[in-house]
């Protein structure tokens, strides 16, 4: 099961509606570096919404997913994270610090244009 | 024997009940029922030692000791006053059956004993059950009661909330206002959070850390969280006690932080600033004239 990337101008839109098993995420991120360095884009949203339950290896996966898309120069902001999930993140001890996040979507995207400074 | 002892008792019941009341009228002075008017101590005492015999006739019937505790209950009298009335009771009627009988040894006197003590027992029971069923269900109440207030959330304006916090925060509270705050964040579309720790008497390393775990989680779900109402004296403890507060914005009083999460959502407080036009247009055309 693949999660679908979609690209709108230079920003990727990612909305995560599935339970997700470590197999799929290392996929995600695998697919998502990829389509970052096939169409340049300089910003990712990954929409939470739908997500109730995200366990360690996950929260570590998109971590690492946030730097490598950071290192090859595209923001990442997470957005929609439940609060169930960010209770059990907080539990877990996963504070994904260098992680910007926002409330909705919209939210997301005012934040990646004010980050990008466009 | 019992029966014999009953039908003394029973027999003998205006006696053992008037050497009751003297008794109990003498314990009114330097206890709990002196704020009470005389009449009703009165009328409550002869309720009560009608209870006693009622209960002694028919011996496992109930129902008079339960309409009787209830009435107490009602009207706010202390269980001591029953408890210590059927030690009165239990000791006079001891007393009185003895000073009745001719002939008397151990076995008798252990006789008499067992007998007084099956007859009030029942009822002590009774009512010592009432009275904490009734407290145990106040005590449930103020539960529930000090819940809904323990962590309430405001929405005063678009994208912003604000947890005023009141009172001492265990684990359990923690809990809540961290449920309550995300729920309500999410709820209200709000970006900035404001939490307001005025009313917070101490902020000790797990108050701290509760907070901190709150606002943290704030942040993952996408928001801003702003710690206000730092006093003085809570600057100093969190210092001291070496918490890192660095990760989110604190301001000492609300009204700060208000401005604060304005800010950040790209707005500001203007002045509509008429009355000071008024008085210079006044001004003006004073020195016109």
């Amino acid at each position: 099961m693949r999660i679908p990337i979609l690209k709108l101008h230079n920003y990727l839109l990612i909305s995560i509606q599935t339970e997700i098993d470590d197999n799929t995420a290392i996929q995600f991120q695998e697919d998502l570096l990829d389509k970052i360095h096939k169409s340049g884009s300089s910003g990712v949203v990954i929409d939470l919404t739908s997500v109730e339950v995200i366990d360690s290896f996950i929260a570590k996966v998109l971590g690492d997913v946030v730097t490598m898309s950071d290192l090859m120069g595209a923001k990442v902001v997470l957005t929609g994270i439940q609060p169930a999930v960010a209770m059990t993140l907080i539990d877990l001890g996963i504070h994904l610090n260098n992680v910007p996040t926002a409330l909705d979507l919209e939210q997301g995207l005012i934040k990646l244009h004010q980050e990008l400074g466009e | 024997m019992d029966e014999k002892f009953k039908k003394i008792a029973m027999e003998n019941s205006d006696s053992i009940v008037h050497l009751w009341l003297d008794e109990i009228g003498s314990m009114k002075d330097y206890n709990y029922t002196s704020s009470i008017s005389e009449e009703l101590f009165e009328s409550t005492n002869r309720e009560f030692v009608n209870v006693i015999f009622a209960s002694i006739k028919n011996q496992g019937n109930s129902k008079t000791v339960e309409d009787f505790s209830e009435k107490l209950i009602n009207l706010g009298w202390p269980l001591s006053y029953i408890t210590d009335g059927l030690q009165v009771f239990r000791r006079v009627t001891i007393d009185y059956i003895l000073s009745q009988s001719d002939q008397v040894d151990s076995t008798y006197i252990s006789n008499v004993l067992q007998s007084v003590d099956n007859w009030t027992e029942p009822i002590i029971r009774q009512l010592v059950n009432e009275y904490t069923g009734s407290w145990e269900h106040i005590v449930s109440l103020q539960r529930v009661a000090l819940q809904e207030l323990s962590a309430p959330l405001i929405p005063v304006m678009e994208r912003i909330t604000i947890m005023p916090l009141i009172g001492t925060i265990d684990t359990e509270r923690a809990k809540l206002i961290m449920e309550n705050l995300l729920e309500g964040a999410i709820k209200h579309n709000s970006e900035v959070v404001l939490i307001d720790i005025t009313g917070v008497p101490v902020v000790d390393t797990m108050v701290a850390h509760h907070i901190i775990q709150a606002a943290e989680a704030v942040r993952l779900i996408g928001s801003t969280c702003i710690l206000v109402g730092i006093r003085p004296e809570i600057a100093q403890t969190i210092v001291n006690l070496g918490i890192d507060l660095g990760k989110f914005p604190t301001k000492s009083s609300l009204k700060k932080g208000f401005r604060k999460a304005l800010e950040i959502t790209d707005r500001k407080v203007v002045d509509l600033d008429k009355k000071y036009g008024e008085i210079e247009e006044m001004i003006d055309s004073l020195g016109e004239g």
